[in-house]
C-alpha cells in the first residue's frame, strides 16, 4: 500500500471569479485520522469535493491512491467512501431497504459487517428512514459509506446538525469503527472538540490554504501562550521571534508563539530581563490564535 | 493486579495532549502506590475504549512510558510496571527531580516566601510522609 493516501500540491479552485483554495499543499499519511479544521465558508467542503472527484480543481495537482480525483478507477472509488453533510436518502425505504440498495452497487458489499455495525450502533433495520432522528440518519450514513470496507472515509462535518449526545455518539462509532488502524479518515468540522478526542492529525484552513499541518499533540505541544513579566515597563520593542501575535500592557506582555523550547524561554528571560509564564492552550484558543493574526 | 480503565481520566480539550496525561496519570499511580511492579496496565484498546480517544494515541503513550522505561512490554500480554530503575547515575536522578523542584522554587519566589521559610516546607513534608517510598 503506498504511504500516502492523499497528496496535493498547490490545489486551487476558483468559483468564477471567486478563489475558494489558493494553493493547499497536503500529504496524509495512511492509517491517520485527520481532522481538517476551518471556519465557515474556509473551503473545507471545496477541498473535499475536489479530492473526491466532485469537483474539478482549477490549478494544481491532487492524487488520491496515486490518481488524479478527476478520473478515479472503478478499483479505486470502491475503496472510498464518503459521507456528506446532509444524509440523504429515500425516505420511504425501510433502514435496511437502504442498505441492501446500496450494497446492490458495490461487488465486494460486506452485509454481515452492515448487520454487525447496525446492531452496534443501535439501529432498527425495520425502522423508516424518514422517521430516523439527525443522529441515527448520521450514523446510517456511516453505514452505507462504510459497507464495502473503504480504505478512506471521507465524512463532511459529521456532527454538525447533532446534538451533545449525537455528537458522542457518532464520534464513539467513528473510533469503533476505525479502531483496527488500516483505516485512513478525514473528516471536517468547526466544532474543535470534536477533533480533540479522535483526531491523530489536524489540518487547519484558513483563508484558501493549509496554515498548519501535522500531528494534534505536536500543535499542543509547540503553540503556547507566554506572559511575561517585567519589574519595569516593557520597552517598545519588546518582540519575542516566531510570535502570532503580541499584546503589551505595562510591565506584562502575553504573547502568542508557534514553536516554543526552553532556549526561547530562556533567551526572552536573558535577553529582557523578565519572567515568564507558559500556558497551554488547547485546540480552540490554538485555532483562534492562528485566524487572529 | 491490574489496574482498571476507569481509573484513568482525561480533558480531551485540555492544553496538555491527550498521551501525556495518561503518562502522567500512569507516573502518578506509580509514585502514590497505586500501581506496583508487576501491575498491568489495561490493553491500549481497552483503555482507548474506556477514554473514548483515538488508540493511537494511548499506544503513543506507551511507547513512552516503555522508553522511559516506567513500564516493559510482555509478549501477548501486555504492558507491566516495571521494576524501579536502579542502574540510573545518582547525577541523572538528582538531576531529574531538580527539574521537577524548579518551578515549585519559582513559585515560592513569586509568593516571596524566605529560604528558610521554603526550607521548612521542604522538612515538613518529607516529615509527612513515610521515606523510602
Amino acid at each position: 500500500m503506498a504511504p500516502d493516501v492523499i497528496r496535493c500540491a498547490n490545489l486551487q479552485k476558483s468559483y468564477g471569479k471567486t478563489e475558494v483554495l489558493r494553493g493547499v499543499d497536503l500529504v496524509i499519511p495512511t492509517g491517520s485520522v485527520v481532522g481538517l479544521l476551518g471556519t465557515n465558508g474556509a473551503g473545507k467542503s471545496t477541498l473535499i469535493k475536489c479530492l473526491l472527484g466532485l469537483l474539478r480543481i482549477t490549478a494544481g495537482t491532487a492524487t488520491v491512491f496515486g490518481e488524479d480525483p478527476w478520473d478515479l478507477s472503478a478499483a479505486t472509488k470502491a475503496r472510498l467512501g464518503y459521507v456528506p453533510q446532509t444524509v440523504k436518502v429515500y425516505p420511504w425505504m425501510t433502514v435496511r431497504q437502504v442498505i441492501d440498495y446500496t450494497g446492490a452497487f458495490y461487488p465486494q458489499w460486506d452485509p454481515q459487517w452492515c448487520s454487525e455495525l447496525l446492531r452496534k450502533w443501535e439501529l432498527d433495520g425495520s425502522a423508516w428512514v424518514r422517521n430516523l432522528s439527525g443522529g441515527e440518519l448520521q450514523r446510517l450514513g456511516l453505514i452505507l459509506a462504510m459497507g464495502h470496507r473503504p480504505d478512506l472515509l471521507v465524512l463532511d462535518e459529521p456532527a454538525a446538525s447533532l446534538d451533545p449526545i449525537g455528537r458522542r455518539g457518532l464520534l464513539r462509532s467513528l473510533l469503533d469503527a476505525t479502531s483496527d488502524g488500516t483505516h485512513t479518515v478525514l473528516f471536517s468540522t468547526h466544532i474543535t472538540s470534536d477533533l480533540e478526542r479522535v483526531a491523530s492529525h489536524v489540518a487547519i484552513l484558513g483563508n484558501g490554504v493549509i496554515d498548519f499541518f501535522g500531528e494534534l499533540d505536536e500543535l499542543k505541544d509547540s503553540v503556547k501562550r507566554i506572559r511575561v513579566h517585567s519589574a519595569a515597563d516593557l520597552p517598545r520593542e519588546f518582540a519575542v521571534p516566531g510570535s502570532l501575535r503580541t499584546e503589551i500592557a505595562g510591565k506584562t506582555a502575553v504573547v502568542a508563539v508557534a514553536a516554543v523550547d526552553a532556549k526561547l524561554l530562556d533567551d526572552i528571560r536573558s535577553r529582557w530581563d523578565v519572567s515568564v509564564d507558559v500556558e497551554d492552550l488547547n485546540l480552540e484558543d490554538i485555532f483562534l490564535e492562528l485566524h487572529d493574526a | 493486579m491490574a489496574v482498571e480503565p476507569k481509573q484513568f481520566r482525561v480533558a480531551p480539550s485540555s492544553g496538555v495532549p491527550i498521551f501525556r496525561q495518561i503518562i502522567d496519570q500512569v507516573a502518578a499511580l506509580v509514585a502514590s502506590g497505586g500501581l506496583k511492579t508487576g501491575d498491568m496496565l489495561p490493553s491500549t484498546r481497552e483503555l482507548a475504549k474506556a477514554l473514548e480517544v483515538n488508540m493511537m494515541t494511548v499506544s503513543k503513550a506507551y511507547s513512552r512510558l516503555e522508553a522511559d522505561g516506567l513500564v516493559e512490554r510482555v509478549r501477548g500480554t501486555g504492558m507491566r510496571i516495571a521494576a524501579p530503575p536502579v542502574n540510573r547515575s545518582l547525577a541523572d536522578r538528582l538531576q531529574e527531580f531538580q527539574a521537577h523542584v524548579a518551578p515549585a522554587l519559582h513559585r515560592a519566589r513569586q509568593l516571596g516566601l524566605s529560604d528558610e521559610q521554603i526550607l521548612s516546607v521542604i522538612h515538613q513534608t518529607l516529615r509527612g510522609r513515610p521515606d523510602g517510598s
